[in-house]
């Protein structure tokens, strides 16, 4: 469909008009500023509208930030003063502005409920959800990726439908049940991992951030046991994440492979006599790279915001607990500096894989 | 390619394998799995919930303390001793000489009277225990003052029962903080306020570690400790949300304390020997509110079908088991003014409902809309509407966090829960049957009655001379009668439960009894 288009486009490029083809080229360094200004008009723009949509979803909740500070034993006085003191008695707009406001000026706020600045907190939080996600990518990537190209080349047959119901099954049945299973075996009977945390309780405030990536930094500073005790925490948590993204990641590897293989070069390689294994990875896999990049990049971005289930079957202190708990207690700085940086990420991958595909793709270059 | 990827896989699983397997938690370190969700801030002034009230109770002494297992007689902690004058007009305390904030500053008389001052003038939660004697910002400093390096005097401001002020003064909002550091670190007027939300500053048994919001607290004994250095060198208040996750802890003994879990959690655990469940009863109940801005709910015996619409004996056994015991009066039970038994005043009877609804001029049934006050209180309402439902009550379930509905007055029937720190009825009164102004201008959203929208003059001459009232005999009468004028009336607020919150131990955690008013302290904590 879209390579469909795409050739009609191109065919309808090459029939210029005369108009056209007088167009004077301009200086190449003007094309690339320009672009450059229409991304960061983009990404500011795509921002702003996150911020204004999530500023007033918040406002429809009905959850009391005023309560989430004081708890709900508290007289009229104490009510007023805290009320006032969030700004909530101004109209919604100004509220709005003075937010805009002060994040130009990098004052993401204060957390109604950690008492932190966002920005503080997130500084804590974002590393841990990272290299959650950073151990998921990889399992997701390893596991899925050749399971769903073997599927594609032994189609129809046993291994295909195993691959199938392994990869489905990661994504169907629920991540919280498939957690509490794994923590039942690995924890509690072959005591091989942690529970929760980042860390063993012994080995807490040992390793002086320095990264905030607690596996980079224990490494940096050759503190050996915290760094086991860092990867026995998240080992479970990042497989058990990673595997709910090898149905996609698998599913689309086997679709794009089929397609691949159906091609007339992979039938003229076949018929040159190279070998299968050669024919898959260096002429089928090489062409599929693009579009998986696009998969991954996506899995990933999911998986920054996604993990609230495994985080609270975990205890693990990262983004997508941090703003489910902001929503629940209407901690409206909290929920607009969360958002703001999983729309930071997205752009941020959307903008790395643009630069992926060129180095990747010839065509895009 | 796929060699590499297998090699790299191969070599991670052999990083796994070689974790090495984890022991419990070591002898001298306890470790409390429990839910830090919205401690925003660990300064005393700031705070009155039950999680936090237990981390600041360890880092901060108090005048004067309850023990968990007598909530009636104080004991002394910083005061060794106290008096009343003759007209009870001043409370005189005596400090001490040899307690040390962790700064190393001694703890003296202007400490605690800048601590009392510190709240009363922050006007923050933790002034609620206290203001209700009568201090504000303009009067504490005159009221509340050192008369000498080791007496403190607290003048009450209008006629109040001494016992009620001293009790209130071993609240976790009234912990003794060091002025000296405090004010060192005080910023743009907040009387440290900031500073005191990550650090502490206190002559308690620990110190302050390490504090991650939502995460981790450390606490790190205090070995010079007046009363002698804790058994424990350390303790760690980790915030495990998952139930399910929290019960593999606890069954393994990485975890020494478990808090909030769920039910299920709960019932398996109490058949492992290894573990003990503490039922802590909590002053507050299980409740079921009718608002009386509603003309159908105003109606008395449409307030009475309530009463017998709700089979709470069936989830007594069950969802009930370790939150609540059944409890129909307003007085909580063992506390002065209480009667002997109060657990079968309602009982569920769909058919006498039916009447009652009937003679109220709703024979086919009446519909409302049922809210629980959080998702705490989801399964009760839930079985509420069940049992309702046979009572020819047709409620509306709609789940969702309705406490900031409820203290508006914009609900129909909400289902909730209730909680308390002062132990004594007039606590737990407040909230029940006191309601000065039913207006809504007035605002009152703490007191539970004027959220029900009821005002019962009776009831409010009653809470207001149980407050002033010195004489234990007398006010053992008004409490009497205050029940009685209460489950006469058919209350809007209607009582099913008294809460309870349990904790559970490994067996082999001594020492460690959760409190009632939510002061549970580690000192005495060992491990065996």
């Amino acid at each position: 469909m879209a390579n469909a288009d795409l050739v009609s486009k191109r065919n309808s490029d090459t029939t210029f008009s005369e108009e056209e083809v007088a167009y004077v080229a301009p200086h190449p360094l003007a094309i690339i500023l320009r672009r450059l200004a229409g991304r960061v008009v983009a990404i500011v723009t795509t921002l702003l509208g996150l911020l204004f949509l999530t500023f007033s979803m918040g406002r429809l909740l009905p959850a009391d930030p005023v309560l989430a500070i004081t708890g709900p034993e508290v007289s009229k006085e104490v009510y007023d003063r805290v009320y006032n003191e969030l700004g909530l008695g101004q109209p919604i707009l100004v509220q709005f502005l003075s937010y805009v406001g002060r994040v130009a000026t990098g004052d993401l706020g204060t957390s109604a409920t950690t008492g932190q600045p966002i920005l503080t907190d997130l500084l804590a939080i974002f590393p841990a959800t990272i290299e959650l996600a950073v151990i998921a990518m990889i399992v997701g990537a390893l596991v899925g990726v050749p399971l769903g190209i073997t599927a594609a080349v032994r189609r129809g047959t046993v291994i295909d439908h195993v691959a199938r119901i392994v990869a489905l099954a990661g994504h169907s049945i629920p991540i919280f049940w498939t957690g509490l299973m794994a923590l039942f075996v690995f924890y509690a009977k072959l005591q091989l991992v942690g529970a929760s945390g980042r860390v063993d309780v012994f080995y807490e405030g040992l390793v002086t951030p320095i990264t905030g990536f607690l596996l980079i930094d224990s490494a940096v500073e050759g503190q050996w046991d915290v760094f086991q005790s860092a990867l026995g925490h998240i080992i479970l948590p990042g497989a058990i994440l990673g595997y709910y993204s090898v149905a996609y990641i698998s599913r689309m590897s086997r679709s794009f492979m089929l397609e691949q293989l159906s091609q007339e070069y992979i039938v003229t390689a076949r018929a040159k006599g190279l070998g299968r294994r050669k024919v898959v990875w260096r002429h089928a896999f090489r062409n599929i790279r693009v579009q998986l990049l696009t998969i991954m990049a996506l899995t990933f971005g999911g998986l920054l915001e996604g993990a609230v289930l495994i985080e609270t079957v975990f205890g693990w202190p990262g983004l997508g607990q941090y703003l489910t708990r902001g929503l629940q207690m209407n901690d409206m700085n909290v929920v607009m500096g969360a958002v703001l940086t999983i729309g930071a990420v997205f752009l941020t991958i959307n903008i790395l894989s643009d630069v992926l595909y060129r180095i990747l793709d010839p065509r895009t270059r | 390619m796929l060699r590499n990827l297998l090699a790299t896989a191969a070599m991670a699983s052999a990083l796994i394998v070689a974790q090495p397997s984890l022991a419990a938690s070591p002898p001298n370190m306890l470790v409390i799995g429990t839910n830090l969700t919205g401690i925003r801030t660990l300064d005393p002034a700031q705070n009155n919930a039950r999680t936090v009230s237990e981390l600041i109770s360890n880092l901060y002494d108090n005048l004067v303390q309850l023990s968990p297992d007598d909530l009636k007689t104080l004991k002394p902690m910083l005061a060794t001793k106290w008096s009343v004058s003759d007209d009870a007009k001043v409370i005189s305390l005596t400090l001490r000489d040899d307690a040390v904030f962790q700064s190393g500053n001694p703890v003296t008389a202007e400490d605690a009277a800048w601590s009392i001052q510190r709240v009363i003038k922050m006007g923050q939660v933790g002034s609620t225990d206290i203001a209700l004697w009568g201090f504000t910002p303009d009067n504490v400093e005159k009221l509340v003052r050192a008369k000498d390096e080791r007496t403190l005097e607290i003048e009450l401001p209008r006629p109040v029962n001494t016992d009620l002020v001293l009790y209130s003064l071993a609240g976790s909002s009234i912990g003794i903080v060091d002025k000296k550091t405090v004010l060192s670190h005080e910023a743009n007027g907040d009387l440290g306020g900031a500073w005191l939300s990550a650090n502490s500053a206190g002559s308690g048994p620990f110190a302050l570690a390490q504090w991650r919001p939502n995460d981790v607290a450390i606490f790190n004994a205090q070995k010079a400790y007046w009363g002698g250095a804790p058994a424990m060198a350390r303790v760690v208040a980790r915030h495990i949300p998952e139930s399910g996750n929290l019960r593999l802890q606890l069954e393994a003994g990485d975890v020494d304390v478990g808090q909030y879990l769920a039910s299920g959690d709960l019932d398996a655990l109490s058949n492992n020997k290894e573990m003990v469940i503490d039922n802590v009863p909590g002053l507050g109940f299980y409740y079921i509110a009718l608002n009386q801005k509603d003309p159908d709910l105003q109606k008395p015996k449409v307030r009475e079908a309530f009463q017998h619409a709700f089979d709470w004996k069936a989830i007594s056994g069950n969802i009930m088991r370790y939150t609540g015991f059944p409890w129909q009066s307003m007085i909580p039970r063992g506390m002065i003014g209480a009667p002997d038994e109060a657990a079968s005043r309602y009982d569920y009877d769909p058919a006498k409902a039916k009447q009652l609804l009937a003679e109220a001029g709703y024979p086919n049934g009446l519909k409302k809309v049922l809210n629980p006050s959080g998702a705490a209180t989801l399964p009760f309402a839930e079985a509420l509407q069940a049992s309702a439902r046979v009572a020819g009550l047709d409620l509306d379930l709609v789940p969702g966090e309705f406490t900031p509905a409820f203290r508006e007055r914009k609900y129909e029937v909400l289902l909730g829960n209730s909680g308390a720190r002062l132990p004594d009825p007039f606590a737990v009164a407040t909230q029940y049957a006191y309601n000065p102004d039913n207006s809504d201008e007035a605002r009152l959203g703490s007191y539970y009655l004027w959220r029900a929208g009821m005002k019962v003059d009776e009831l409010n001459t009653l809470v207001d001379q149980s407050m002033k009232e010195r004489d234990t005999g007398k006010r053992t009468e008004i409490f009497k009668k205050m029940d009685s004028v209460y489950s006469g009336m058919d209350a809007p607020l209607v009582i099913f439960f008294q809460r309870t919150d349990p904790y559970v131990m490994r067996s082999a955690v001594k020492g460690y009894h959760g409190h009632t008013t939510w002061s549970t302290r580690w000192h005495d904590v060992t491990k065996e």
